[in-house]
């Protein structure tokens, strides 16, 4: 452990706080961009600490780059009190090995983004990516407290963004973000294919008319829903949100839905022992076959043994403050479902590959709009390209209307990595019109 | 850095920055005050078209080093030396007017016989840059000033402040207010009106609807940033310049974050454009383009050309003639956001409220709707500008993921014909 962390603590209780913690994080990078103005290797090393001390008469957060040192005088804290967590033990953990794996050289990373741009160009002949960015980073962390926490962890995850452009009569653009543990992992094939479907149907499709009917909903149309809905799965004020979506008793989704979140999620990019504040990470079951359980609890929140808690406080950098938020939020797969199963067997309806932009959820108000694009479908057989769509209807029918999840989860990194498999889904409404 | 740029063309520079940041939270919420207090350095050397950069936290001579050798392609010729660095800063920033401010704005509130719900955040913000490059050395440049965050029931309203006064709280009381006041208000019918926007909302769109289209990366993207040079983009009573050294005292720049001296630049003279906003890379790939605009949220991103302080030259039109203007349309006094898509110029404004004009003076308050269209269609329908400037923040900026403080000194505008739509 940091000896610099140990004499601030003691500072800190000589100042006469009796809650304090020290938090320090080192951490480094490497990034290779494809811009406009031509390409760009960079190398980060980060190195900071940050403080939470104070007790009953409230708090105060400091945070600095370098070691943290002892402050020749602290601010006065103010606030609710301050709370810090006792120590818990950490369970069974086995660090994963990739963490000893080296970063990604500068050649390596360019010679990736350009296998990308090649897959795309071959996929969609004319289509070409306009800017790329390919960053992987490694980091320590490591947390010390006056009630006694001692921890360490360590990280790692390599995070790709690309914008691709499509010229014609309508020229059209997309992006998409992704996130691996290792940059090795990224498949630049199947990120070409995301691509060029989307830049295909921005291009040759057209706005439907206002249409119902069943509705495939591709991981990332999946995860981003997921996302608009966190509210009813995080936090102490969640079981208050959902109460009024709840159906007979605790049922808040149909019986295809179970939705889990895992900070220790082997393979994960945020998999970690312990959270921001050295809390064990597990897995919580948030809803099960459709039934509500409990939402995602940091341990001041959870009321044993109505609730269990989970180490589900984060901290990107040194900068921020804690707070509480998901890891690898999902809906569980169905490992014997196939999506071309699923597609076949849609006898009208839309198969929606990505969104288009920023939905808008009244989670209140039980309603929600969605931008898509896709594909309509005829027996089973896409019929022809849909963009300017929006996705409309109302929570409820969205959560009791899925009929069945696919077995390809996958991760988006959105507010936390929130996952979700191809899932189908009727009672919506597709509009040409967020406001029609 | 003379050793690293060692070839024709070859351009290096060096980034000091420190920076402080004291957050005043809502007082319901845990940890008050908040404090960051940070250091750094990031190295760059630009060659024929090709960047290598690295940055590092603190200010240590040992990790300098290591920086210039990983972006240096070959070992220079001689020992790279290990230099003194910038020392530490010593931010000694009073916090009185972070604690008074709420005070201020509770009692201009009060005194127009309101009173509503309010969680007031307030933020101090100081930086202290300096550039060093292969040939020069540019003057240190430090920025200080406030923003301030307000939580609403019917909404978030932010603003940039120079500093934290009477006048500034009054100002912002204003906003709350007219925000509660429409907060029951019908959205207006959806259709073409004219919209008079107040100086705080002409900056938003001059912002977003000027400097960002004419930021020469995103020109980029539909072609050669210099072929919108000549081009007649808005109105002709549009003289748009941005002007660091113009800036409010507290964040005024004399150089631009890679160490060039900032310029008074015309974005637009008579709506056609003249010099769009360009960093040093863009100026070496363009004869055409000048540099002096580059930016960069932190130390640790990559400079890109951005905005400043925006001026818009005043017209002549009195408030009560851009009243007459406007009859049967909008007063716009605030936006609450703009948006604009580089591939296509489309561009909107998001406004959360504002009144309706009539026989010249201000009527009752509308609810939220946005004004849609593209950014030439609606600069070449501004048929007046007003005679009083007014210093406003244009705010916050996140293009790339860097949040960056946007100031304007700009009068008010009228807009005909522009397409609304309710929300």
């Amino acid at each position: 452990m940091n000896a610099a962390s140990d004499e601030v603590l003691a500072a800190l209780a000589r100042a006469g706080h009796d809650a304090a913690e020290v938090y320090t994080k080192r951490g480094r990078s490497r990034r290779v961009l494809f811009t406009a103005a031509g390409p760009v290797a960079s190398s980060t090393q980060e190195e900071g600490w940050a403080i939470r001390a104070g007790g009953a008469r409230g708090g105060f957060f400091l945070a600095g780059s370098g070691a943290p040192l002892p402050a020749r005088s602290w601010p006065a804290p103010a606030g609710p009190p301050l709370r810090l967590p006792e120590p818990m033990p950490v369970g069974d953990w086995r660090q994963p090995a990739d963490l000893e794996a080296p970063l990604l050289a500068e050649n390596e990373a360019r010679a990736l983004l350009e296998a990308i741009a090649r897959e795309l160009a071959a996929e969609l002949p004319g289509a070409r990516v306009q800017q790329a960015s390919l960053q992987e980073g490694a980091s320590e962390s490591e947390v010390v407290s006056s009630r006694g926490v001692r921890a360490a962890w360590r990280s790692r995850a390599a995070l790709l963004r690309l914008e691709a452009v499509l010229p014609g009569e309508r020229r059209v653009s997309a992006a998409i973000d992704a996130a691996e543990r290792l940059a090795h992992g990224f498949a630049p094939s199947a990120l070409a294919r995301r691509l060029a479907d989307r830049l295909h149907v921005l291009q040759a499709g057209a706005a439907p008319d206002r249409d119902r009917g069943e509705f495939l909903l591709a991981p990332a149309v999946g995860a981003r829903l997921l996302l608009g809905l966190l509210p009813l799965w995080i936090g102490p004020g969640a079981a208050v949100l959902s109460k009024g979506l709840l159906q007979r008793g605790t049922r808040i989704a149909s019986d295809a839905v179970t939705i889990l979140d895992d900070g220790r999620l082997a393979g994960g990019v945020l998999a970690a022992p312990v959270d921001g504040e050295g809390t064990p990470t597990r897995e919580i079951t948030l809803v099960a076959q459709g039934e509500a359980r409990q939402p995602l609890l940091p341990w001041w929140a959870a009321r044993p043994p109505q609730t269990r808690a989970s180490g589900c406080v984060r901290r990107a950098s040194y900068r921020d403050v804690p707070g509480v938020g998901a890891t690898h939020l999902y809906v569980r797969p169905r490992s014997e479902v196939s999506v071309a199963s699923l597609l076949g067997g849609v006898v009208r309806g839309y198969y929606l590959l990505d969104v288009t932009g920023a939905g808008a959820f009244d989670l209140q108000g039980d309603r929600f709009t969605l931008p898509v694009c896709g594909f309509a479908v005829q027996g089973g057989r896409s019929s022809a390209p849909v963009r300017g769509a929006w996705l409309c209807g109302s929570v409820t029918s969205l959560l009791r209307g899925v009929q069945a999840a696919a077995r390809d989860l996958a991760f988006f990194p959105l507010d936390g990595m929130i996952g979700a498999p191809t899932l189908l889904v009727t009672g919506l409404e597709l509009r040409s019109s967020s406001s029609a | 850095m003379a050793q690293i740029a060692d070839q024709p063309g070859d351009r290096a520079e060096a980034f000091f920055e420190h920076r402080f940041e004291r957050l005043l939270p809502a007082q319901d919420e845990a940890l008050s005050p908040r404090e960051w207090c940070e250091e750094g350095f990031a190295v760059r050397l630009v060659r024929a078209g090709r960047a290598w950069h690295a940055s590092r936290d603190g200010l240590a001579g040992t990790a300098f080093i290591e920086a210039l050798r990983q972006i240096a392609r070959a070992q220079p010729r001689t020992a790279l030396v290990e230099p003194a660095m910038p020392e530490s800063a010593e931010w000694q920033e009073d916090a009185t007017p972070l604690l008074e401010f709420p005070r201020w704005v509770e009692r201009a509130i009060r005194a127009e016989h309101v009173a509503f719900p309010l969680r007031l955040a307030l933020r101090q913000h100081a930086r202290a840059v300096l550039v060093v490059g292969s040939r020069l050395v540019a003057e240190r440049q430090s920025e200080r000033f406030c923003s301030a965050l307000a939580d609403l029931p019917w909404g978030r309203i932010g603003a940039l402040l120079p500093r934290l006064d009477e006048g500034a709280a009054a100002a912002l009381a204003a906003r709350l207010v007219a925000r509660f006041r429409a907060r029951f208000a019908e959205p207006p019918a959806s259709g073409r009106t004219t919209l008079v926007l107040s100086p705080d909302a002409a900056a938003v769109l001059l912002h977003e609807a000027v400097a960002h289209a004419l930021e020469a990366d995103l020109l980029s993207l539909s072609g050669r940033p210099e072929a919108a040079l000549g081009v007649q983009f808005g109105a002709s009573c549009l003289n748009v310049l941005d002007s660091p050294g113009a800036a409010p005292e507290t964040v005024r720049r004399t150089s631009d974050d890679e160490g060039m001296p900032v310029l008074r630049r015309w974005l637009l003279r008579g709506g056609v454009v003249e010099q769009p906003l360009a960093d040093g890379t863009w100026a070496d790939a363009s004869a055409a383009l000048l540099p002096g605009a580059a930016r960069r949220g932190h130390r640790h991103d990559l400079p890109g050309p951005r905005s400043s302080h925006l001026e818009l030259l005043p017209g002549e039109s009195d408030e009560a003639a851009l009243l007459v203007a406007g009859d049967g349309g909008l007063w716009v006094n605030e936006v609450d956001r703009g948006a604009l898509d580089p591939w296509d110029g489309s561009f909107t404004l998001a406004v959360p409220c504002a009144r309706r004009i009539a026989a010249g003076a201000l009527g009752e308050p509308v609810g939220p709707f946005r004004v849609r269209g593209t950014v030439a269609g609606l600069l070449s329908s501004v048929v007046a500008v007003g005679r009083d400037v007014r210093p406003a923040g244009a705010g916050w900026c996140a293009k790339g993921g860097q949040a960056l403080p946007v100031w304007a000194t700009v009068p008010a505008l009228c807009i005909e014909g522009a397409d609304v739509e309710a929300l």
